[in-house]
């Protein structure tokens, strides 16, 4: 948790260089007053770089993934509930009275 | 809904409390969630913990929900006694509390006195009239007493005014079948898979009402839902393939003689017995020869 969330701090931070160093290159083109063609090699790694370890951290630190397979053991409903609020008392375990002789004491 | 991990957590925390291993809180609340009846285990370590001050007083108020909880459970179990004395402790903590009514209406009902446990429920109808639970508690009170006919009637009264209670149609469904009503509890699967279509349980027990009318067209319905059954659940379902088996067979029987062109997917039949075959060779290896026989015995009548 902590780790991945050092790493996306850290791919955030690559990803803000990275801004910055184009609007500092625009600006140096603007002095040398040539045509803006594409990014200089160095931002182009930083935002790969950057891409990469932001997905990583998003994907780790929220949580684990949770299965949406209908049969996966954690989505199969083997049994519904007893219906308890329909829940009747004249049942046959009235004929077989429970030999625990259980007491509420206060 | 119980899902196949919660029902594994389950057993585990019950061989761990049965076991004095402890944890008999987590299983309670478990239970709870869940909402299965293991009204026996409740009372037991219910009790315990009610029992014991330290226990009880750990839990906040909580308590009060184990109290209710065990009270229920003792009804469940005949203890007339431990839920007489959980009940008053409640009464003396919640003096005018619907809720403790309710569970003083089901005493009576659990002593068998009929007509005052429906004069009890009445009287908290009259305070609020829309009090789901107490509408519940009158069917299940016209069930005890064996009188389906009325039970059936408060339950379609009841849901005329909550429409998407879903458990209440199980309940009517349930009544329906156990009436030999098939037509009816149909209507009322049909109900359920409209509310809650990835439900297998659902499709199963609609294609074995389906399977219980009979007739062609309900058998190819009964065997088109015991598909959509088995691929809810991965073919872990015996159940539904033992239902394809008995579809196919049933079909084949009703259109010998007839031209077969319009035999659907031949291969479903050897596809749920080859399934069938080898869960039962994972699971219970020494009963291969009856399933063996049994499939075959339905092949020789198809």
């Amino acid at each position: 948790m902590g780790l991945g969330f050092a790493i996306g701090a850290f791919g955030v931070l690559i990803l803000a260089h990275a801004a910055y160093s184009t609007i500092q290159y625009r600006g140096l083109l603007k002095i040398m007053e040539e045509e803006f063609s594409g990014p200089p090699m160095n931002v182009v790694v930083e935002l790969l770089v950057g891409l990469v370890l932001c997905m990583w951290a998003a994907l780790t630190v929220p949580g684990k993934f949770l299965s949406i397979h209908p049969h996966s053991d954690e989505n199969r409903i083997v049994s519904l509930p007893a219906n308890m609020d329909f829940m009747v008392f004249n049942h046959r375990g009235k004929v077989f009275p429970s030999a625990m002789d259980l007491k509420l004491k206060h | 809904m119980v899902t196949k991990t919660e029902e594994t957590q389950l057993n585990r925390l019950e061989g761990q409390v049965e076991n004095g291993g402890g944890g008999a809180w987590d299983y309670l609340c478990f239970v709870r969630k869940l909402k299965v009846r293991r009204s026996d285990k409740v009372l037991k370590y219910g009790l315990s913990i009610l029992n014991d001050p330290k226990k009880r007083s750990s839990l906040g108020p909580e308590e009060w929900t184990l109290y209710e909880q065990v009270a229920i459970a003792a009804m469940d179990c005949q203890c007339l006694d431990v839920a007489k004395d959980c009940i008053n402790v409640l009464q003396k903590r919640f003096p005018e509390s619907k809720r403790v009514g309710r569970l003083e209406g089901m005493l009576l009902e659990a002593k068998g006195s009929w007509t005052e446990a429906e004069k009890a429920y009445l009287s908290l109808l009259e305070d609020n009239p829309l009090d789901q639970v107490i509408h519940k508690r009158r069917v299940a009170l016209a069930k005890a007493q064996g009188n389906m006919s009325e039970a059936i009637e408060f339950i379609n009264k009841y849901l005329e005014i909550f429409m998407a209670d879903s458990d209440t149609w199980r309940e009517l469904a349930e009544i329906y079948v156990s009436l030999q009503m098939y037509k009816q509890a149909a209507f009322c699967y049909e109900e359920l898979i409209l509310a809650q279509p990835t439900v297998p349980l659902y499709h199963l027990a609609y294609a074995d009402v389906l399977y219980t009318l009979g007739g062609l067209e309900n058998l190819q319905a009964a065997k088109k839902y015991y598909s959509s059954a088995i691929e809810l659940t991965g073919g872990k379902n015996t159940r539904a393939l033992f239902g394809i088996c008995l579809c196919t067979s049933a079909i084949a029987q009703l259109t010998k003689g007839r031209n077969k062109e319009e035999k659907d997917s031949p291969d479903l039949q050897s596809l749920a017995t080859a399934a069938l075959e080898k869960d039962y060779k994972q699971r219970a290896s020494d009963k291969v020869s009856v399933l063996g026989s049994a499939l075959k015995s339905l092949k020789v009548s198809s």
